[in-house]
C-alpha cells in the first residue's frame, strides 16, 4: 500500500482525472474532496462490504438449517404466539428485547 | 407470496418502509417482518415486491448479549428520529441482524450493519456501523455448539 502525509488544502492525483484533496483534519475524522469522471462510482466501503453480505444472506436457508438455527439459538422467555404471525408491531421481538434490557440492566 | 411461507395475509401496518432499501437491494422499499413459535427467535424479514427475497433474521441480542450498536444522525434521521432522548430499543426502535448461513462456516450474524426499525412510524434503514468494532460475520452460536447442518 502507498503510503503519504498529506496536510489540510493539499491533494493527490490518481492517474491523471481523479484528483482527492484534503479538505478538513480532525482528531478522529478527515473529510475529503473527490474530483473524478461520472463512469467512477464512489462508494464507502463499509456499503460495499455490506452489500456483499446481505447478497450472501439473501441466498435461501435448507429448511433443515432454519429447524437447526431456531433450536440452538436461546429463545426468549415468553411464548410466541402459534402459528405465522405477520409481525404487526413486532411485539414478540420487541417484547423480549424489551425483557432482556430489563433483566442486563 | 413469499419465499418460505406461501401465501400470506397481512395489515397494512405490518408494512415497514424502508425509503432507500439496503445496499444490494435499493429497490426493496418495503418488507413485512414475520415469526412463527417452531422457528422462534428467527424473524422473517420478507420482501414485498419480490417475494423470492427473504432475509433470516434475529434481535440483536440474541446474537450479543451487550450489543448496543450507536446510529448516526444521519439513519436516524432516516427513520425520523432525533438523538436526544435517545430511542429505546424495544417500544421505539428494534434493531434486528441479518443471518448469513454458508456452507465452509458456521452461521454468521451481521452486527456491523444491523436492520434499525422505528416501530413508530414503521420505517426501517439498514444502519451501517463502520467503526463500532462490531463485526459483519460475528458467529451466531458459540464454536461448542456447532453441528453438521445436514
Amino acid at each position: 500500500m502507498l503510503v503519504m502525509r498529506r496536510r489540510a488544502g493539499e491533494g493527490f492525483l490518481i492517474g491523471v482525472d481523479i484528483e482527492i484533496e484534503i479538505l478538513e483534519v480532525s482528531p478522529t475524522r478527515v473529510k475529503i474532496g473527490i474530483v473524478a469522471p461520472d463512469v467512477l462510482q464512489i462508494v464507502r466501503k463499509e456499503v460495499v462490504l455490506t452489500r456483499q453480505e446481505n447478497l450472501t444472506a439473501s441466498r435461501t436457508a435448507p429448511p433443515q438449517t432454519i429447524a437447526w438455527l431456531s433450536r440452538n439459538l436461546s429463545k426468549p422467555r415468553h411464548g410466541a404466539s402459534a402459528g405465522l404471525t405477520a409481525v404487526k408491531d413486532l411485539t414478540d421481538s420487541a417484547r423480549f428485547v424489551s425483557e432482556f434490557e430489563k433483566t442486563n440492566s | 407470496m413469499s419465499k418460505y411461507f406461501g401465501e400470506l395475509d397481512y395489515s397494512a401496518e405490518a408494512v415497514f418502509q424502508f425509503p432507500e432499501g439496503i445496499p444490494g437491494f435499493e429497490d426493496q422499499s418495503a418488507f413485512v417482518f414475520l415469526e412463527q413459535s417452531q422457528t422462534h427467535p428467527l424473524v422473517f424479514m420478507q420482501s414485498l415486491l419480490n417475494p423470492g427475497l427473504c432475509f433470516i433474521a434475529v434481535p440483536g441480542l440474541v446474537a450479543d448479549p451487550t450489543y448496543h450498536p450507536d446510529l448516526s444522525p444521519e439513519d436516524l434521521a432516516l427513520l425520523g428520529l432525533s438523538p436526544e432522548p435517545s430511542p429505546q430499543t424495544g417500544s421505539d426502535i428494534l434493531c434486528l441482524t441479518l443471518v448469513t448461513v454458508s456452507e465452509q462456516a458456521g452461521p454468521t450474524v451481521n452486527l456491523a450493519s444491523p436492520i434499525v426499525l422505528n416501530l413508530r412510524n414503521r420505517k426501517g434503514v439498514q444502519a451501517i456501523l463502520p467503526s463500532s468494532g462490531y463485526a459483519l460475520q460475528h458467529p451466531l452460536l458459540a464454536q461448542g455448539d456447532l453441528v453438521p447442518c445436514s
